[in-house]
């Protein structure tokens, strides 16, 4: 296994940035706010926020799922908001992303949803696991095994437990083989004991692979255990940025506007989160 | 938390190698289901002498014949629009009396209201029976036995249709709740008491559903009735047809389709208003969103939306006259005033048509007993050839619409304007009944199963890319999201996670669709579309009663066995 310290390293150049990115939703909310961010090669980035706050309309913007109603977005020097679909094909290859709703295919075999994360690599449709390279196949099985699923292969996804699904939706975007890893609330929908075992998985890989994270978290413990950056957002806008180091869980909470029993009435929470952001920006 | 890394990993001995996906008893049967399906549909296609030459060439028939029908001429488009109404008028009549005599017979035939087994046993012989033989061989049949007019058209729809409907409520019943009725009757009502408070409340979305689904295949099947003679726009075009003006009879087909496209838009209006959105499905159509939904919008009905807690008024014992409750009501006075005008404009008393049921019994002991050795060879192959007709018609049908179902499709079709294209192109299909069809392509191409065929697969397609593309749009967009940022092309995405999710539809949907073909095409004979069709006609025209009674008997026992089939393979499969 590599040094998970390659995570912190310092890296110059930005694998994400993103500048004064808006989305209004036709007869919805202003999701996004001017919302700007660099994510710098190898980072661990934690985005965290109430349900509505924008989390995963941002994190869709990445990968050209949503676009945006004005701002810039590049990823990989792809310019997202521009790109031409089959730069965004392309884009989408080195991108993987786990769904809170694992995203399978329930009728198909767990070896088949896992396939289909070549599809990226691979010109014409596919249809059925005998469709797929022996090559391919073997791949994909070993990704299988690597999440603990290999004997799961060939039964039907929909026949599995969440955390098993979400396992398989790992395995799929390892199929990948992504150097950038968008996770929108990758543990949101399972039970404390599959969250760990897919948090742990997730973690071991990003580690090996050295994958760059950008990930949606709900639980803020595992937030600040996992990542090297915490940024908030609130109501579409940007609330706070900050390394985990220099954060303590009250800061952090303050993001969801709850104010820990110790606390005391200090400064308003909106304003403290809102002076953060400035100042990392500045 | 980074000690979560130094875990025990997943065991490293080596994954079991197994590349291709075990054969189990499913796949295999769906390997056998399908194999046999193309195996027999090579067999049909060289028994009816269908060829690709063929296909060309009718293909370029059926292009001279609309040359010489074009353009259209309108010169007794007076006459078409009072036949259309009739039209309209004996689906509702005859749909009324399905209804009528189709609630005692479901109560009858459902397993927790029967009275006696044996009374469940004869209602559920008579629903089977109703179903399986088509309404234009009632038709022909009444037409022989009463006379030329619109009772034995509206007879033959109400008969037929005794077989879904009567169906349906049965299920309906059978699947009611039986908690409330056991609570009901705890307080020491009556069987009957218990079944009118507590039974018929809860079917009663699912009777409404079912009517009006109902009301919507029969404005369609009336009008080809006229083509034997039993009343509606059909006689017509028969007519224009058989004194070969071609013209005209491409002005009655115009309004026959102009007809048929604005009934669809009011009656999935109706279903919309007076089922709400998440009850439109209880008919097994009219999606959410689709134009039904829209048009009910803006007329401004009332759903089950405006529900909510009403101010209760202690002087008052009776619930408001609102929301829910005066749509309802005035639904169905609309309907009972529909079906006086109905009856008016038609000439028929109501005691009239129960009265006429009694000839019906006297029809049917002509029909015995079957005399199956006269007509031996000529029942046998026009039986194998209705069947070849329903396969291949199935399989080119399948072809056409896998495509078009998916363009159709508001989730997958590649842009708007090919989505509306498509669309429109599946009404268009979908607007003259096979039936029509059939006439016209036996005008232009002669006699005989290739005719048939063409007009089975104009509407296979029609029908069957609908029920594909309703299906599709039903389809999870989760997991489309998930490969589609795999950066899989729209191509590979639509293989990968739609047609997978889409496929127990499809499958489903393929099985109902053959089933329906081969109802049909026992019918195609009657206008000169090859089958059993034309034997029937023809024992009817010498008044051979003995041999039709044979002969629906073996229709009866093709299509029910085919009932059969298709229910035991979705039930393997799905």
């Amino acid at each position: 296994m590599r040094n998970p310290a390659h995570a912190v390293r310092p890296a110059a150049d930005p694998i994400v940035r993103i500048d004064g990115l808006s989305k209004q939703f036709p007869n919805g909310p202003l999701a996004l706010d001017q919302v700007s961010l660099a994510v710098p090669r190898g980072q661990l980035l934690c985005l965290i926020g109430l349900s509505g706050s924008g989390k995963s309309t941002l994190l869709r913007h990445l990968n050209g799922l949503h676009r945006p109603t004005s701002g810039d977005v590049e990823v990989m020097g792809v310019d997202v908001v521009r790109a031409k679909r089959s730069q965004l094909r392309e884009l989408r290859r080195e991108v993987g992303f786990v769904f809170q709703q694992f995203g399978l295919v329930g009728r198909l075999s767990c070896l088949e949803n896992v396939l289909s994360g070549a599809l990226g690599r691979l010109r014409a449709p596919r249809f059925g696991v005998l469709s797929y390279s022996t090559a391919l196949r073997r791949q994909a099985l070993e990704h299988l095994d690597r999440v603990g699923l290999a004997d799961r292969a060939f039964q039907r996804s929909d026949t599995l437990s969440g955390g098993q699904m979400q396992r398989v939706a790992i395995a799929r975007t390892l199929m990948q083989e992504p150097t950038l890893l968008l996770a929108d609330e990758p543990v949101a929908s399972l039970d404390p004991e599959s969250s760990a075992q897919v948090m742990d998985v997730l973690f071991r890989i990003v580690v090996e692979e050295q994958l760059t994270v950008i990930c949606t978290l709900h639980q803020v413990e595992l937030a600040l255990g996992w990542a090297n950056r915490i940024v908030g957002l609130r109501d579409g806008h940007l609330v706070l940025d900050q390394p985990v180091a220099e954060l303590d869980e009250r800061e952090v909470m303050d993001v969801y506007r709850r104010v820990e029993p110790g606390a005391g009435p200090a400064a308003s929470p909106d304003r403290a989160g809102e002076r953060r952001a400035t100042r990392i920006r500045s | 938390m980074t000690a979560l890394v130094d875990r025990p990993t997943a065991p490293a001995s080596e994954p079991a190698q197994r590349l291709r996906p075990p054969v189990t008893r499913r796949t295999l049967l769906l390997r056998l289901v399908l194999v046999g399906f193309l195996v027999a549909t090579v067999w049909a296609w060289f028994f009816i002498d269908m060829s690709l030459t063929a296909m060309f060439g009718g293909l370029g028939d059926m292009a001279r014949l609309l040359g010489r029908m074009t353009p259209p001429r309108f010169d007794d488009l007076d006459q078409a629009i009072d036949l259309a109404f009739e039209t309209l008028w004996m689906a509702v009549i005859g749909t009324a009396l399905a209804v009528l005599l189709s609630v005692p017979l479901a109560f009858g035939a459902a397993r927790n209201t029967t009275p006696h087994a044996v009374v469940m046993a004869v209602c559920r012989g008579v629903i089977v029976a109703t179903r399986a033989i088509p309404d234009l061989i009632f038709a022909a049949i009444f037409v022989r036995a009463l006379s030329i007019g619109v009772l034995p058209g509206i007879l033959a729809l109400g008969v037929h249709s005794i077989g879904m409907i009567g169906k349906l409520f049965a299920d309906a019943i059978e699947q009611v709740d039986e908690k409330p009725r056991e609570a009901v009757q705890s307080v020491g009502a009556g069987k009957w008491q218990a079944i009118a408070t507590s039974v018929v409340p809860q079917i009663i979305p699912g009777v409404i559903a079912t009517t009006l689904y109902r009301l919507d295949i029969n404005l369609r099947s009336s009008t080809v009735l006229g083509i034997v003679g039993a009343g509606g726009i059909g006689f017509l075009l028969q007519q224009n047809l058989r004194s070969l003006q071609y013209d005209r009879a491409l002005g009655v087909v115009i309004v026959i389709f102009v007809f048929i496209t604005v009934m669809e838009f009011l009656s999935a209006a109706v279903r919309t208003t007076l089922l709400g959105g998440d009850r439109a499905s209880a008919g097994g159509r009219a999606p959410k969103g689709s134009i039904g939904a829209a048009l009910a919008r803006r007329i401004g009905a009332a759903g089950p939306s405006r529900q909510g807690v009403e101010e209760f008024d202690p002087d008052t014992v009776r619930p408001p006259f609102r929301g829910e409750r005066r749509t309802k009501t005035i639904y169905a006075v609309g309907f009972a005033v529909l079906l006086g005008i109905a009856l008016r404009s038609v000439q028929l008393n109501p005691f009239e048509v129960l009265g006429s049921l009694s000839d019906m019994g006297r029809v049917a002991l002509r029909l015995l007993p079957p005399d199956f050795t006269t007509a031996r060879d000529g029942i046998w192959t026009g039986m194998l050839e209705s069947i070849a007709v329903a396969l291949v018609a199935t399989f080119l049908g399948a072809i056409v619409s896998m495509p078009l179902g998916l363009l159709a499709a508001r989730n997958v079709a590649v842009n708007r304007a090919v989505y509306l294209a498509a669309r429109l192109f599946v009404v268009f299909l979908r607007g003259v009944p096979e039936l029509i069809v059939a006439v016209l392509f036996v005008s232009a191409i002669g006699l005989g199963p290739v005719a048939g065929t063409f007009a089975l697969v104009v509407g296979t397609a029609g029908f069957f890319a609908k029920l594909i593309a309703d299906a599709v749009e039903e389809v999870d967009p989760a997991p489309r999201d998930a490969v589609f940022a795999t950066g899989a092309t729209r191509s590979q995405e639509t293989l990968v996670s739609v047609v997978p999710q889409a496929m127990p539809a499809l499958v489903g949907n393929l099985l109902y669709v053959l089933d329906i073909n081969l109802r049909v095409s026992t019918v195609l004979g009657i206008v000169g579309g090859g089958g059993i069709g034309f034997l029937l006609f023809n024992s009817l025209r010498v008044l051979r009663w003995e041999t039709t009674g044979a002969i629906l008997i073996a229709i009866f026992a093709v299509v029910y066995a085919i009932e059969l089939l298709a229910g035991w393979v979705r039930k393997q499969l799905l």
